[in-house]
């Protein structure tokens, strides 16, 4: 529904970006120019870059995901960024990844929908954290960015004009290992070292997964995280795609623990089946 | 509505709309919020009166058991399922507003199964104030 509203919604200049996206996705050269490069995705950080902050357009605060969903976009702001493309993935991974897309809708339209991580309240990890389905608070502190969301809690951190550490030595986790550097106004970031078990929109990938994000304050109050995914085992392409957010002034973020969870998983069915009378 | 949608994403994200994303994306495998609505049948809603049991402000949701007496009169005890306590409280809920013993009366989505309990749409208070549970969730179309 978020999809198709902000299709509706779109501006031609939308249009153009999400074209420039695809074209982006398939074409090396676009590619390189539209995203971070191979070697601005490896660990070496220029040294002549200052990776302080922007004066200004400070990074901390509280944030939303914009438009939110159904929200008719600013005409003052840039253009909602277009939807997530499909996954470039390759041949031999794609018919797995639809049937799984049937099969949640068809367990949707029987009332049973499918007993997930994020249902057994697991945190959604990189990149799909970056959604930002509550706000979000993002800290700049020497040497690190952090982001926080709202939902489970979740925190990552990222440490500035920092090398990368190499891709086999990246511990497996839900937020894996970032790094980044600013570049004026836009935030460089590097993230190996995310679980297997941790995907976004259910589609696999190998531990040589990277994302490579450019955090871009457009203005005071207004940022996009251009997110591009790399993964030479499952993808054909890079897949890349944005979100953006704008500043909730004085918002407090409150915290989250999942300890209620009545969901549990039906043992005839697999589906989320919902605990009558408390625990 | 468009207050509706504009929240809806919040709790329940993705999984609300697997058909719509299927449509825009070519897929529904996104994020799930908490979970989908798919238990509820928010298209046969029905209205209880009861007295709360008990009133569990948590994640990642928000409970009321509640003891009513259906419209084919036989007594229950109900679980009623609320948004969650970000949503909640950013349209106005307090984590103490229902208490057990309170009187009052919900509208829901009851679960397909049949079972004693549904998503909450509206709320009515012993003080007559009347709450929604938060855009996600969507409104009630019975009175």
């Amino acid at each position: 529904m978020l999809q198709i509203t902000r299709l509706n919604s779109r501006t031609m200049a939308g249009s153009c970006l999400l074209a420039a996206l695809c074209l982006g996705a398939a074409t090396p050269g676009l590619a390189a120019a539209a995203q971070p490069s191979a070697s601005a995705a490896q660990p070496a950080v220029p040294a002549a870059i200052e990776s302080s902050p922007p004066a200004v357009h400070g990074l901390t605060g509280t944030w939303n995901r914009y438009p939110q969903l159904g929200e008719a976009p600013d005409p003052k702001l840039p253009p909602p960024p277009p939807p997530v493309p499909p996954p470039p993935l390759k041949a031999q991974y794609k018919p797995a990844w639809d049937a799984k897309q049937q099969a949640i809708k068809d367990a949707d339209a029987r009332g049973e929908p499918p007993f997930t991580d994020y249902v057994k309240c697991l945190p959604d990890g990189m990149p799909t954290m970056m959604i930002a389905m509550f706000p979000m608070e993002v800290l700049q502190t020497p040497g690190q960015v952090t982001i926080m969301q709202e939902a489970y809690n979740q925190v990552r951190r990222i440490y500035l004009n920092e090398k990368q550490i190499p891709i086999e030595d990246a511990e497996p986790g839900y937020w894996g290992h970032s790094v980044g550097h600013w570049e004026g106004n836009t935030l460089l970031i590097d993230t190996v070292g995310i679980k297997p078990t941790v995907t976004f929109r259910g589609v696999p990938h190998s531990d040589q997964m990277r994302i490579h994000e450019r955090i871009e304050m457009l203005r005071p109050d207004f940022f996009e995280d251009h997110i591009t995914v790399e993964d030479p085992v499952y993808l054909t392409a890079p897949w890349s795609f944005s979100y953006a957010y704008t500043r909730l002034p004085h918002y407090k973020m409150l915290e989250y623990v999942c300890d209620s969870n009545r969901e549990y998983k039906d043992p005839k069915t697999g589906g989320t089946r919902m605990r009558l009378g408390g625990h | 509505m468009r207050q509706s949608i504009r929240a809806w994403r919040r709790t329940w994200g993705w999984s609300v709309a697997p058909l719509c994303a299927a449509i825009a994306l070519g897929s529904s495998g996104v994020a799930l919020a908490h979970h989908s609505f798919a238990m509820f049948d928010s298209a046969h809603q029905v209205k209880l009166a009861g007295t709360v049991k008990s009133f569990e402000w948590s994640n990642p949701h928000v409970y009321i058991e509640l003891n009513a007496t259906g419209a084919d009169g036989s007594n229950k005890d109900y679980t009623v399922e609320c948004a969650n306590p970000g949503i909640l409280d950013r349209i106005g809920w307090k984590f103490n507003m229902i208490k057990p013993g309170d009187k009052i009366t919900v509208i829901i989505a009851p679960l397909k199964t049949g079972e004693p309990g549904g998503l909450l749409k509206q709320v009515t208070l012993p003080d007559g104030r009347v709450f929604a549970n938060g855009a996600p969730a969507g409104k009630a179309s019975i009175k």
